[in-house]
């Protein structure tokens, strides 16, 4: 089957983006052209535009042309390409979640493009573009069926099924918090800040020393004034960024809706394309939530469920709910760790934690600061003399750290699942359930050895989370009913 | 029916109640060997440097001083043989119903345990110096990228192989299970 022929217009996105991502190399012919070849600049400008878009659209609608894709009773199977064939065969059970994206010209036509989430790598995951959105809900339905969990447990009887519910909307407010908050809008503020300060100095300097000679034109003032102007310039530049930010999360996730629908959790959301994202509670490895600095201002989560993915790639598969209130995360942390683990709780200042032994201080102080001092002092004095005496004042500095770290370490074992929490400058607390454990270690120094104590390192199959300093005869306790609890269990982890 | 005794944390089969395989005598053999080709490789780099340095130099009225370097070897030698020794005494391996546990670190004492149904796969490998000492290693990969693997260096190639054998027909069996 072909899909609809607006199909072309995700092409010439997709070829969009591969020429920004890289633009050397892909604008390296056209301004070849432009400079071989003779004639006014406008229309050897006009002409090159002309048939770069035109090629652009061209191969665009080739593409289209050459991509058929097929729905089986078992698989979907999809077969594109002009030059290199490529045949891809999806199976419904394999695809961990399925995504929609709607841009304006697909909303008029009730079109959407669907990408599938497999669980290899980015790279072979397959897409529909532009079919018709009832397609996409059927595809959806189709994989909650072959969910095999489902198949396994006779857990949920087809009477039983809960009603669709709303659980989380964002309002415009949350919007600004989400695009102040993002990571790319905090390292901005970071760099603001001492900008700031300095901004301040200077204008002190110019009205207490600068005012005068600002009207006798000396060469200092506009030494001066020219500073300010960089520095006002590059603030203007920084507050575009944040706006840009703040837009960016207005037409990603405005009038964001999270929805429950029996063992699929569903996002949607987005100003001009709408982005649908749903996961199937059974395929969650972790859970995450997060609040940096801002965040914590705000006194908002972040929170990510991640599903097995390997490497960096999986940073993109994770389903994302962008913000959260404190009265919010627990509900939302039941909701998807459900009947299996009702006693989660995700909260960094929940009291359920338990603290890492305090041992954890003096072993990192030990490696972190005291003897990298040490070694680092000798040499250093000889070869800069007593200016290498501020290198003492890393001790303190690593001592507050850690002393953070220690204090926001803390875990939280359940019956069927743990919490992990830890940060340094924000929180980030992880959760996840025992029988999804792949692999379970415990590490010990001599020192710790003596102490009796233990680091817990968890690898699941979206990353390993490490729990250091714990007592060791609870470490031993608590490998042995992890490991017992995924061997005794006849439910499919991924 | 089901069924959800509870479940006392004494009643769990402890890891720490195995009975650890040993590395096998011929790895330490091996590692040392290894680390013997190191030490030699390192001192014939060392004194060819000296020749040449010298024999370029000759002329020149320069004086080389490169008897430090020796000390490379002298502080490295020790170190090289030792840690072998400490390393494969500290190795060892148990194989439970459903899962392989692998303890190893001198510093880092690290005891790993991966049940039989989270393995995606085996792989059985051998480096020509594992060959001259017949032995392999066993790759143990689980879901989840590079943190989930787990390398048992040098076992006997013949135990390598039915280990992999084993191993294999576990995974198949909790898939049938499943």
């Amino acid at each position: 089957m072909r899909t609809s022929p607006l199909a072309a217009i995700f092409y010439l996105g997709r070829i969009f983006e591969a020429i920004a991502k890289n633009a050397v190399q892909s604008l390296a012919p056209l301004v070849a052209y432009l400079i071989a070849t003779e004639g006014s600049i406008a229309t050897r400008i006009g002409f090159g535009l002309a048939a770069f878009f035109s090629i652009i659209l061209l191969s665009s609608v080739v593409r289209y042309w050459f991509f058929r894709y097929r729905i089986t009773s078992d698989s979907v199977l999809i077969r594109e390409g002009v030059f290199r064939k490529t045949q891809l065969d999806i199976k419904f059970d394999r695809i961990q979640a399925i995504n929609t994206e709607q841009n304006i010209i697909y909303r008029y036509f009730g079109l959407v493009t669907v990408k599938f989430d497999t669980a290899g790598s980015t790279k072979q995951e397959g897409s529909l573009p532009a079919v018709r959105s009832e397609l996409a809900d059927s595809l959806k339905e189709r994989i909650r069926r072959a969910r095999p969990a489902t198949a396994m447990t006779d857990e949920s009887e087809p009477g039983d099924e809960a009603p669709v519910r709303t659980i989380l909307t964002l309002t415009h407010k949350d919007m600004v918090r989400i695009g102040l908050s993002s990571n790319r809008a905090l390292f901005f503020l970071v760099l603001l800040g001492p900008l700031i300060d300095q901004l301040e100095s200077r204008i002190d300097e110019l009205i207490e020393g600068g005012a005068l000679n600002l009207f006798t034109g000396g060469v200092e003032v506009t030494l001066l004034s020219g500073t300010i102007i960089a520095i006002a310039a590059l603030l203007a530049f920084l507050l575009l960024l944040m706006v840009v930010s703040i837009l960016g999360a207005f037409l990603r996730y405005f009038g964001f809706e999270l929805i429950a629908d029996n063992d699929v959790l569903r996002s949607s959301g987005g100003l001009l394309t709408r982005h649908e994202h749903s996961i199937n509670l059974a395929k969650i490895q972790t859970l995450e939530a997060r609040q940096n600095p801002l965040l914590l201002l705000f006194n908002r989560y972040r929170m990510r469920a991640k599903q097995a993915s390997s490497s960096k790639a999986g940073r993109k598969k994770s389903f994302v709910i962008p913000l959260c209130t404190d009265a919010q995360l627990p509900v939302l942390d039941k909701e998807i760790f459900g009947a299996e683990y009702p006693e989660v709780d995700m909260r960094p200042r929940s009291d359920v934690f338990r603290p890492v032994s305090s041992r954890y201080v003096r072993s990192r102080l030990l490696y972190m600061a005291v003897l990298p001092t040490v070694i680092m002092l000798g040499p250093l004095l000889i070869l800069m003399g007593s200016a290498a005496l501020g290198l003492l004042l890393w001790i303190p500095v690593c001592t507050l750290c850690v002393w953070t770290m220690y204090k926001k370490y803390g875990y939280f074992p359940g019956n069927n699942g743990l919490v992990l929490r830890r940060g340094l400058i924000g929180f980030r607390t992880d959760a996840f359930l025992y029988r999804k454990v792949q692999r379970i270690g415990i590490t010990q120094t001599p020192l710790q050895k003596r102490k009796a104590l233990a680091t817990m390192r968890f690898y699941m199959a979206s990353g390993t989370l490490k729990l250091p300093y714990v007592d060791d005869q609870f470490a031993r306790q608590l490998r042995d009913y992890v490991l017992y609890k995924v061997e005794s269990s006849n439910l499919a982890w991924h | 029916m089901f069924e959800n005794a509870e479940i006392q944390p004494e009643e769990l089969p402890a890891v720490d109640a195995v009975t650890w395989q040993d590395m096998d005598a011929k790895f330490l053999r091996r590692q040392l060997t290894e680390s013997g080709i190191g030490f030699f490789f390192t001192v014939i780099g060392i004194s060819s440097l000296h020749t040449i340095l010298n024999v370029a130099f000759a002329d020149a009225n320069m004086d080389i001083r490169l008897g430090w370097l020796w000390l490379i070897p002298l502080f490295l030698g020790p170190l090289l043989f030792a840690w072998p020794v400490a390393s494969v005494r500290r190795k060892g391996y148990a194989i439970r119903e459903r899962d392989i546990i692998y303890k190893s670190g001198i510093f880092w004492q690290t005891v790993t345990a991966i049940p039989f149904n989270r393995i995606q796969h085996v792989e059985k490998s051998s480096t020509p110096l594992d060959r001259r000492f017949q032995l392999a290693s066993l790759q143990i990969y689980t879901a989840g990228g590079s943190g989930g693997d787990l390398k048992i260096h040098g076992l006997p190639a013949k135990t390598a192989e039915k280990l992999r054998q084993f191993v294999l027909e576990k995974i198949g069996a909790s898939v049938e299970q499943a």
